[in-house]
């Protein structure tokens, strides 16, 4: 079952504490007033029986009271509210000036010896009749539970209008989020026009948006970069192919196109394989199968493949470090050469290539660092991204490097739980592989 | 050797057919699973090639027959999904070997000669020899001539792979796989270079040439003719 809305929930909650707290100020208030009449009746009841007493002071016996009787009955006549009962000790009538019919509630009645120093003797009983005030009690206690039930009303309508109000700024947000579409990410909310409480939502909702962005955007970008990447080779192959079979030539030159186009395809081919992978990574279907790795032999299988190249180029290449790891070796060797083949062509001949791995605190820190001309701190946080080339002047030629590898690189790095991040300065670059343990 | 190729699209069928003919195999081409799967179980072929996706029974289900009918012929898949759950549901089937596409067609050369190698059980060889180059697998030493050349384990691990296929083109990504076991189109050109420099070592000061570029191709030892 749905559960009740907040504005219900706080409205109710509102409703029942203001009712509470009316009903149990009006029972106390009544409670107050009801000892209140019963201490002025018995005032009243005392004083006038004062009066009786001594009007009857000396009656012995119900011979003696037609005397006095005619006082009596004057004192009565002034009091209507009163009425009185004379009984002799035995319990006798003498007399009684209670109406016959009367109802028992509406009277508060004293009943005392009419000598005190006769306590078996003759008593007098008073009675006061006390209806005005029980008519006063029944209207309090009607007021009382009227400011209840309005009191109770009042507070559910003033909650369920603040908590509308205070939940108005909710309301935007979700109508906010409805309007958003791929085309109007960059709206946001004023997230300090929001009432605390809701700041850190609106803040969060803003990241998100924020995140979401800048994914599009890469994604828009990338998009892009597939479509000019695909469309650079594709229009070599078409224009090459179509110029040469346009007239007949010779034997020659059919092999050299053949032999140019196969370059151009194979080029595609990595590049499709490789867009293939980091789109796996990104669906979270990269799934390494890991395998405890000696990095000290690892790094040095990896030196020794790259040894030749390096030769070649004049750079030394040097490994520091022992740690163990658990990782998809093919993987990892696959990240690792595309960091030392990226090092290998920015490292000026003379210069040094260094494999450092250490266990640190909080698991494995691999570094992969080169001397050579730093990278602007401007270009180090698009390293990683698909197709993104340092140099824009390189990105027709360079043949196999569609600006991909470090991208990858990442996505593997990802895939293991850790995280890559590249430092350049004072002549020395380095890309820093951080491992969980 | 007799292979049998089930593609049904027609270009690539055809290209495979014609590629592995040249290259000395009776190809026979099939370009739907079922006649592909009939051919497979009446035929005596030495390695199948499926594709996975097939009309009427796809790779899964020809390689599933195959084996039911106790053949245990090699069988390279091609598939256009590198998925893994396709990787694992293909070796818990028996598939021996698998090319994802696009391939390289000397890649595949490479792979199906390995498969047909499986089989066999070659002597132990401890002298390889390509006309005046001589390799001692035991005493690790490389002469041409008569004269000794020194290499490094490298180079050594690449010219005793070059010379053990002899006359086969080997891709730059085999080479690497075998040599170096690193198994990924890296696109450098490590390969490149150390060919490169074992050339410089066997061939520079001898004739004829053994080790020469296919271009496009790969590289391949060989005793050719001097032009």
């Amino acid at each position: 079952m749905r559960p009740l809305s907040l504005g219900a929930r706080l409205s109710l909650l509102f409703a029942a504490c203001s009712a509470a707290v009316s009903l149990l100020a009006g029972a106390l208030f009544n409670q107050a007033s009801e000892a209140h009449f019963a201490e002025l009746d018995y005032q009243q009841l005392q004083g006038e029986l004062t009066v009786l007493r001594n009007l009857l002071d000396g009656v012995a016996d119900v011979a003696d009271l037609p005397d006095r009787l005619p006082a009596v009955q004057e004192e009565l006549a002034q009091h209507p509210e009163l009425a009185l009962r004379i009984a002799g000790g035995n319990g006798r009538n003498w007399f009684d000036s209670l109406p016959s019919r009367h109802e028992p509630a509406a009277y508060r009645s004293l009943e005392v010896p009419l000598d005190p120093r006769h306590a078996d003797g003759a008593r007098l009983t008073l009675h006061l009749n006390i209806a005005h005030h029980r008519h006063f009690l029944d209207g309090m206690q009607r007021l009382i539970w009227l400011g209840v039930g309005l009191s109770a009303l009042a507070t559910a309508l003033l909650g369920a209008w603040g908590v509308r109000r205070s939940l108005r700024p909710l309301r935007q947000m979700g109508e906010v989020a409805a309007g958003i579409s791929a085309s109007s990410l960059t709206t946001r909310l004023e997230a300090e026009r929001q009432p605390a409480e809701l700041a850190e939502l609106a803040q969060a909702f803003n990241a998100m948006l924020a995140r979401l962005e800048d994914a599009f955007a890469r994604l828009s970008a990338f998009s892009g970069d597939i479509a000019h990447e695909l469309r650079t080779p594709l229009s070599n192959l078409l224009t090459q192919t179509q110029v040469i079979l346009a007239r007949p030539r010779a034997l020659e030159t059919y092999r050299e196109t053949l032999h140019s186009n196969l370059e151009e395809l194979q080029r595609l081919a990595q590049m499709v394989a490789d867009m293939l992978l980091l789109a796996k990574a990104d669906h979270g279907l990269l799934l390494p199968s890991r395998e405890p790795l000696e990095l000290g032999a690892e790094l040095d299988a990896l030196l020794d493949y790259f040894a030749p190249l390096a030769e070649e180029a004049g750079v030394r290449l040097e490994r520091r470090g022992e740690a163990r790891l658990a990782a998809d070796r093919s993987m990892l060797r696959r990240a690792l050469s595309n960091l030392l083949d990226n090092a290998l062509r920015f490292t000026p001949a003379g210069g040094t290539i260094r494999l450092e791995v250490a266990s640190t605190a909080g698991g494995l820190r691999l570094e992969v660092g080169n001397s050579g001309p730093a990278i602007p701190a401007g270009q180090l946080p698009r390293l990683f991204d698909r197709f993104y080339r340092a140099d824009p002047a390189r990105r027709e030629g360079g043949a196999e490097h569609a600006g991909l590898g470090l991208a990858l690189t990442r996505s593997i790095v990802r895939t293991h739980g850790g995280e890559i991040r590249c430092e350049s300065r004072e002549g020395w670059t380095r890309f820093i592989l951080e491992f969980p343990a | 050797m007799k292979l049998l190729i089930v593609e049904d699209e027609p270009k690539t069928g055809h290209s495979l057919q014609q590629g592995l003919g040249e290259a000395g195999f009776a190809v026979e081409l099939a370009a739907d699973g079922t006649t592909g799967e009939r051919l497979a179980l009446e035929g005596d072929h030495d390695l199948l090639i499926l594709d996975v996706m097939l009309p009427g029974r796809d790779g899964w289900q020809i390689l599933h027959s195959l084996r039911q009918a106790g053949r245990d012929t090699p069988v390279l898949f091609l598939t256009a999904r590198d998925a893994v759950e396709d990787r694992v549901r293909g070796l818990e089937l028996g598939a021996d070997d698998y090319l994802v596409k696009p391939f390289a067609f000397a890649e595949l050369l490479a792979r199906v000669r390995t498969l047909l190698r499986r089989g066999q059980t070659t002597a132990t060889e401890t002298l390889l020899q390509a006309a005046d180059l001589e390799l001692d697998l035991l005493r690790r030493r490389v002469r041409r001539g008569g004269r000794r050349i020194d290499l490094t384990p490298q180079e050594f691990a690449l010219l005793e792979l070059l010379l053990r296929r002899q006359g086969e083109v080997l891709p730059k990504s085999l080479i690497a796989a075998e040599v170096w076991d690193m198994h990924f189109d890296s696109g450098t050109n490590v390969v490149e270079v150390a060919i490169r420099r074992l050339r410089t070592k066997i061939d520079d000061d001898f004739a004829p040439p053994l080790i020469h570029t296919v271009r496009g191709l790969g590289y391949v030892l060989d005793v050719r003719a001097a032009p």
